[in-house]
């Protein structure tokens, strides 16, 4: 397996040699991937639930590989798991994305070429750390430190709230973008729902949930009307944003609103033109609504105290305000 | 034909015209509008349903229930409340563990979901109950109108439960708009959300206004005369956020904006007093008198 792997390499750097004339650039490529194959054996650990994650986009391999690491697309790393996950995938996926990771670098260095063309092979490991902090500088965006995921950022429970919910066709994804790739919201903001479906499956609930582009989907139904596995991803976004809530990330703004159907049982209250407007054309000032009927509007308040939804929001009762 | 008329907030705390038109309108279809006393915000699914999906369910439940105790289907003119009211019911219907979770919180109001009615949008019993031809021939005056119809995210989605027409290219607004004499221009991006639902109006006004700019920018390209939408929170984002877009874009879009109930109102004869157009932020005057342009050259004929 690890053939195929050395010869695709070969092939393509021969070809990135002919391309850029720089000879070095060749074994500098060489010297990455031997740092690569001699960390993968040190890691063990048995965890089937990160083997289950990593195994499926695990892009991220190692700190050291910088060149790696630093192709990833931005949507794309934080989704990425561990570097020791690397060694637990099978052997089959293993080969499958160094393949297409290593692609990634040498097209990367084919845009580059002039790079650190000087640097032999031994220099280069030592002095890894400092060409990955230049070409960091040069080529990402990317935070390596904080932002690599570990065991500890993976809550189950989280993923099993979606589930019990009834929405259990998050697991059904397979990651093919249709979703983000007719997103009106992800082409003006960072909202990135393929990453938020991935997320919610992989149990990161903290990304997930302290998020703010989490509150940039219109729920237009888009992504769920055209995803290829019939996920109801607008109902995931939804619970996403329940969870969300329910740990303290609400806008004022929205707490406002709930407020208004607290006081007045309408999310836009009557306002004084509207009225006026209404005795014009024949109707009544005041619609036939909760604003008509304070028995009514009671109802609703005693709705929105037993499902804790004042607590939630933090209005207080007794002023009749947001705390 | 009797109905349980739900009005939701926006359209009867804002934009009265459209309820006024709409009275007049199934007057004249014979079919009777009963007000549903006491009902409340539907409660918005994009805000409310993003909080707390039990208040939400909960709230839309009571709404339901007076519908219920009236023995009518429930009729909205908006997608929100269509959103809400349909998806709860539908919801509640097919979710025993849910509908028994909601009842306990109904409970504390004296109430309980039976599950007895169904929920319409205004546009589906137009298109559905009283058909295009009968719609037709109520037009007083044809109303020759160049119209970007916008249909809005919450009225045909999601399809697998809603199943009006298909989300991605359908026909229905386009024909009831047709039945007034006006022509539907195709657009781009027809199906691009307004950019107000989800919380996002409220939360991030300049993403909201980045979705509206693009519409506008694909209408006004397309040349048309106003937009026509049915739900009174697009309705209010045309025309609101159209003055909010200017603001921040530096554009002078002036695209009149009708609520279909609206439009339908200009085509049986009610006048702008009646529609309440003088409360829009957007000028309806020019589309106001094209028809009066025409109407006059018709008559000279």
């Amino acid at each position: 397996m690890m053939s195929k792997v050395c010869f695709s390499m070969s092939v393509l750097e021969r070809l990135k040699a002919f391309l850029t004339g720089a000879k070095n650039d060749v074994s500098e490529n060489k010297s990455d991937k031997e740092v690569l194959n001699q960390k993968k054996p040190e890691k063990t650990k048995d965890d089937l639930k990160s083997k289950q994650t990593s195994s499926k986009d695990t892009n991220e391999k190692e700190k050291t590989d910088s060149s790696i690491a630093e192709t990833s697309e931005n949507e794309e790393v934080a989704e990425t798991s561990q570097p020791e996950e690397v060694a637990e995938t099978s052997e089959s996926e293993e080969v499958a994305e160094t393949s297409e990771s290593e692609e990634t670098t040498v097209e990367e260095t084919m845009e580059e070429p002039s790079e650190s063309s000087d640097v032999d092979e031994e220099e280069l490991e030592e002095e890894d750390e400092n060409d990955k902090k230049d070409e960091k500088d040069n080529m990402t965006l990317l935070d390596e430190e904080n932002g690599k995921l570990t065991l500890d950022s993976v809550d189950p429970d989280f993923t099993q709230i979606f589930i019990d919910a009834g929405i259990d066709t998050v697991e059904h994804c397979f990651q093919c973008g249709t979703c983000t790739g007719g997103c009106p919201s992800g082409r003006r903001t960072p909202y990135r729902i393929r990453q938020i479906v991935r997320k919610c499956l992989m149990g990161l609930k903290d990304e997930v949930i302290s998020d703010d582009a989490l509150w940039m989907c219109t729920t237009c139904y888009t992504c769920q009307e055209r995803c290829p596995r019939e996920i109801k991803i607008v109902e995931i976004v939804k619970m996403a944003r329940n969870i969300a809530a329910e740990n303290g990330f609400m806008a004022p703004a929205h707490k406002a609103t709930g407020s208004f159907v607290i006081k007045t049982g309408h999310g836009v209250p009557i306002n004084d033109a509207t009225m006026e407007l209404r005795k014009r054309v024949g109707l009544g000032e005041l619609p036939p609504t909760t604003h008509s009927f304070p028995e009514a509007l009671e109802e609703v308040q005693k709705i929105c105290e037993a499902t804790g939804f004042n607590d939630l929001i933090g209005f207080n009762k007794e002023t009749g305000e947001l705390e | 034909m009797e109905i349980a008329y739900f009005l939701g907030c926006i359209m009867n705390n804002r934009y009265p015209g459209i309820e006024k038109a709409t009275r007049i309108l199934f007057d004249k279809l014979n079919i009777e509008l009963n007000d549903m006393a006491g009902a409340s915000c539907c409660p918005a699914p994009g805000v409310f349903g993003s909080f707390d999906k039990k208040t939400w369910a909960s709230i839309a439940a009571r709404n339901i229930t007076i519908a219920e105790d009236m023995g009518s289907d429930i009729m909205t003119e908006c997608n929100g409340c269509f959103g809400s009211l349909f998806e709860t019911n539908h919801m509640l219907k097919h979710d025993e563990e849910m509908k028994d979770e909601i009842n306990e919180v109904l409970a504390e109001a004296g109430r309980e979901f039976k599950g007895t009615v169904n929920v319409r949008h205004f546009a589906e019993i137009l298109y559905n109950e009283v058909g295009l031809d009968k719609l037709a021939d109520l037009v007083d005056n044809p109303l020759d109108l160049n119209v970007a119809v916008h249909y809005g995210c919450h009225f045909l989605k999601p399809t697998e439960e809603i199943q009006i027409d298909n989300a991605e290219k359908p026909t229905i607004l386009d024909n009831i708009v047709e039945a007034t004499g006006a022509k539907s221009v195709p657009y781009k991006d027809k199906m691009l959300c307004c950019g107000a639902g989800g919380g996002l109006r409220s939360r991030d006004i300049d993403v909201t206004l980045s979705f509206t700019k693009e519409k506008l920018d694909n209408m006004t390209a397309a040349g048309v005369d106003a937009i026509v939408n049915v739900c009174p929170f697009c309705h209010l984002q045309f025309d609101v956020g159209q003055t909010e877009v200017n603001k921040k874009y530096g554009t002078n879009f002036a695209i009149p904006v009708f609520h279909l109930a609206q439009l339908l109102g200009l085509a049986i004869g009610l006048g702008s007093n009646e529609l309440t157009l003088d409360s829009h932020l957007i000028d309806t005057d020019p589309a106001l008198a094209k028809l009066v342009a025409a109407s006059d050259k018709a008559t000279g004929e």
